[in-house]
């Protein structure tokens, strides 16, 4: 049964690696936003689903990865790509600025902490003028094509969604959950899980800043109200509850139907879109707490590794 | 950004730190509350503050009532929109992991700030009634302000009384306290935390019709209040009712000072390594409170 | 003299506000041999245990295992050095399986650890619920996967909280035998438990403690006789 699912897997990626030769330009651009939610919404699973931490300030690296790439390629000059890798950088540095305190604070604590750590970066990034471009923010060069951006994005997508399969079936992996299930209890059979958050939230963070890069460089133009807002945090989060958080593939579902959903609304509904997608978040929390592949799990008995 | 920065200034920027604090402390207030007795994080406390503003303006512009009079009508509205939303909605979440209350105040706040902005439009509403300062001395105190922190202290009291002295406001903090034990004791706690719900509406409502008689009225006014009022709590401490009021001056006074010293942007940045650090090594607030 | 004794307590003080719930205890443990900790409700026992694992930070007072100062260490240091504990309430992860419960909390080599967990799990009669999470598992048969776990990592220290609390007379029996084996392979077993038969049968030597305080310790025929403890039980 398992290699029937690898061969899946393989045929679906093949597919997605040649699909930008036969399809337009308009389905490429919405297979690259996917990716990206795909690997935001999977690098808070990494975080949040297996530690139970809840980040609720997770755009916060996507934001310090869009002005670290813009700042490098509108004043000196590099290319977009290690721009962005740089832009994972940045975001990690920051994780372990803010985790090394903040994850020693209790659950609602922690998620406070967090929820500030996004007005900051956007009062620092409207105060340092000369770097950011303040209010005004910064403009770069239009994109010329967007496959190589396809192919990028697609494959940090990929990159975390693989890097999430062998975390989770590693002991790395189960000593995370075992931070969740009860942390006290872990620490004292000797799980050092003040480090093991830590590089759970380095990791988490560090693929967000790469993405930030890339939207910084796809969209030409960041400002500090578009690239930290509260709703791309919550957008990712419930993408990862809806598909099912602690899962591999739960993040990449939600993150693909909720994206369509969100597209479809988007067009008939443009008044009223943001309350329907709250009018969404509250039904999520209210009637399906443990996403699609959770409740399939506890059915019928699916393993943990999905 | 002064050079020199004369007695004068300082005495200024003290005092209209205070009289912003008595504002932030009547809205954290209820955000206390609710985080005391439900453990639940309002998200939506900003819209709630929003919904009281709108209903001054309204009474205002429509009719031509008193802002402080339409208090009266504000305050029991929103009250009853608390009621509502804590018996319909919040309920589900009371004790749950804080993700699923994060979630659900940030999906309704979300709905109705929208609703907001499709039923009354975007712009910029203001509600002129008072302007101009008084001159104490060298320093002006600006008329709106001094009168929204009075009615800000006088219903800040009120609550105060309510909570110490009624038996349901007892029955309010022992719920805050110990849930369990509360309900052992016979308390409906259902019934607490619909009153719960319902008061802190109120208080944050009455905070937005206050804020209307000096800043604009707008769908997202809220957001601003929401972020401050968790920086309260924590200077507070979690279920200590009057640590939120005093850290509620204290902030106010904190950013009055250093607007002087800094820029408005910085302190919002100094705000938040406040934040942390005193939840780092107090977590019980500055004053004596629960984690 | 120092080297003798596996575990060292001195003057060890644990305050919560204004309850002192640990009063200038001192013990020593020496190797191979069980212990027993008795005492009243509310006498301290299971806030020492969690200054000695590091749960808690006493205030003032030394704790010296094999010599060596491990008071203001945290936690998963205290047990990489060779303490295991169980808890009043079992604290095992629900969501994790038998196996990888015991997986979790060892460093050594995937293969050699499965093998290990393995033999175990036997040992305690679980090999053929290995796969089934941990939360599924009878109240027990969680009893017995928290045993085998601290075994995982070979402790020399072992500190049992209540092991006897709500388990059958089997079970028991089953759990007083391991203690028993435990002990023959060298290693020290310090007990809090309220089932005094078991405790008297078990150990070689009992601390009694009252309000914190280190009230009487000898052999358990003198403990039983002796009128302080009495007193501290069932008062004057």
């Amino acid at each position: 049964m398992k290699w029937l699912a690898w061969v899946v897997a393989a045929g679906v990626l093949i597919g997605l690696a040649i699909m930008p030769f036969f399809v337009s330009n308009y389905i490429v651009t919405f297979a690259i936003q996917i990716f990206m939610w795909i690997a935001l919404a999977e690098s808070w699973n990494l975080i949040s689903g297996f530690t139970g931490y809840v980040s609720f300030g997770h755009v916060a690296f996507f934001g310090t990865g869009a002005y670290t790439t813009a700042i490098l390629v509108s004043q000196a000059g590099w290319h977009w790509f290690p721009a962005s890798m740089m832009g994972s950088i940045t975001a990690a540095a920051l994780a372990l600025i803010i985790g090394y305190p903040c994850l020693r604070l209790k659950g609602p604590y922690f998620a406070i902490a967090m929820l500030g750590l996004n007005e900051v970066l956007r009062a620092l990034v409207s105060y340092f003028e000369n770097f950011t471009g303040g209010g005004n923010g910064i403009t770069l060069t239009p994109i010329q094509s967007i496959q190589p951006l396809y192919y990028a994005m697609g494959g940090v997508a990929l990159a975390v969604v693989f890097l999430t399969y062998c975390i989770i079936t590693s002991r790395f992996g189960l000593r995370l959950i075992s931070i969740r299930e009860d942390e006290l209890a872990a620490e004292a059979m000797g799980i050092n899980t003040a480090a093991l958050k830590l590089y759970a939230f380095l990791l988490s963070a560090a693929f967000p800043g790469i993405v930030g890069g890339f939207f910084a460089w796809y969209s030409s133009h960041i400002e500090p109200i578009g690239t930290f807002p509260l709703l791309t945090t919550i957008t990712m989060i419930i993408m990862c509850l809806f598909g099912g958080k602690g899962t591999v593939l739960g993040p990449v579902l939600g993150a693909s139907l909720l994206s369509i959903f969100q597209e479809m609304v988007w067009a008939r509904f443009l008044f009223i879109h943001q309350a329907i997608f709250g009018a969404l978040i509250v039904a999520v929390v209210l009637l399906m707490p443990k996403g699609m592949l959770g409740v399939l799990q506890e059915r019928y008995r699916l393993p943990r590794t999905i | 950004m002064p050079i020199q920065i004369t007695g004068t200034m300082l005495l200024q920027g003290i005092v209209s730190g205070l009289l912003a604090g008595g504002l932030y402390a009547m809205v954290a207030l209820g955000m206390a509350l609710i985080f005391g007795v439900m453990r639940v994080i309002n998200i939506a406390h900003g819209t709630l503050l929003m919904l009281g503003a709108y209903t001054t303006f309204w009474l205002f512009s429509l009719y031509g009532i008193n802002p402080f009079l339409s208090l009266l009508i504000s305050f029991p509205l929103i009250f009853l929109v608390g009621i509502l939303l804590q018996r319909f909605f919040v309920y589900r979440v009371v004790g749950a992991p804080e993700l699923s209350s994060l979630l659900l105040t940030f999906g309704i706040s979300t709905f109705i700030s929208n609703m907001a902005m499709v039923a009354w439009t975007a712009d910029y509403r203001s509600v002129e009634f008072l302007t101009g300062s008084f001159l104490l001395g060298q320093i002006a105190l600006s008329k709106p302000r001094l009168v929204t922190f009075g009615f800000a202290l006088a219903i800040t009291w009120l609550a105060f009384l309510f909570l110490n002295l009624t038996k349901t406001g007892k029955a309010i903090r022992a719920t805050s306290q110990q849930r369990d034990l509360a309900q052992v004791c016979g308390i409906n706690v259902r019934r607490i935390d619909l009153i719960t719900f319902g008061l802190a509406a109120g208080l944050a409502g009455a905070g937005g019709s206050l804020i209307s008689v000096m800043f604009s009225v707008f769908p997202e006014m809220g957001q601003l209040y929401v972020f401050k009022s968790f920086l309260v709590i924590v200077l507070g401490g979690a279920g200590n009712y009057p640590g939120a009021f005093f850290g509620g001056l204290i902030l106010g006074l904190a950013e009055g000072l250093a607007s002087l010293f800094l820029s408005a942007q910085l302190s919002e940045v100094i705000a938040y390594i406040l934040l942390v650090i005193i939840l780092l090594v107090r977590p019980t607030g500055l004053f004596r409170g629960r984690v | 003299m120092l080297d003798n004794f596996i575990l060292e307590l001195r003057d060890v003080t644990k305050r919560f506000g204004g309850v002192t719930a640990v009063n200038r205890c001192s013990l020593r443990l020496a190797p191979g041999k069980i212990y027993g900790l008795i005492g009243p409700n509310g006498s301290g026992k299971t806030t020492l245990f969690n200054c000695i694992t590091g749960l808690e930070v006493r205030e003032e007072g030394e704790i010296r295992f094999r010599g060596e100062r491990i008071d203001g260490l945290r936690p998963h240091q205290v047990t990489r050095r060779g303490i295991g504990r169980t808890f009043q309430v079992i604290r095992i992860f629900p969501e994790l399986t038998a196996l990888e419960n015991l997986l979790v909390v060892t460093w050594s080599p995937f293969d050699g650890a499965l093998r290990r967990a393995r033999e175990l799990l036997e040992l305690v009669t679980l090999d053929r619920l290995q796969d089934e999470y941990a939360g599924n598992l009878s109240y027990g048969q969680q009893k017995l996967l928290e045993f085998a776990r601290i075994l995982m990592t070979d402790p020399d220290l072992i500190l049992l909280d209540e092991p006897a609390a709500g388990v059958n007379r089997t079970l028991l029996n089953e759990l007083l035998q391991a203690i028993r084996n435990l002990r023959s392979q060298g290693k020290t077993v310090f007990i809090v438990e309220h089932d005094m038969k078991v405790i008297m049968d078990l150990s070689e030597k009992i601390f009694v403690l009252n309000y914190g305080e280190n009230i009487a310790e000898g052999p358990p025929e003198v403990i039983q006789a002796d009128e302080r403890v009495i007193e501290a039980y069932f008062g004057r």
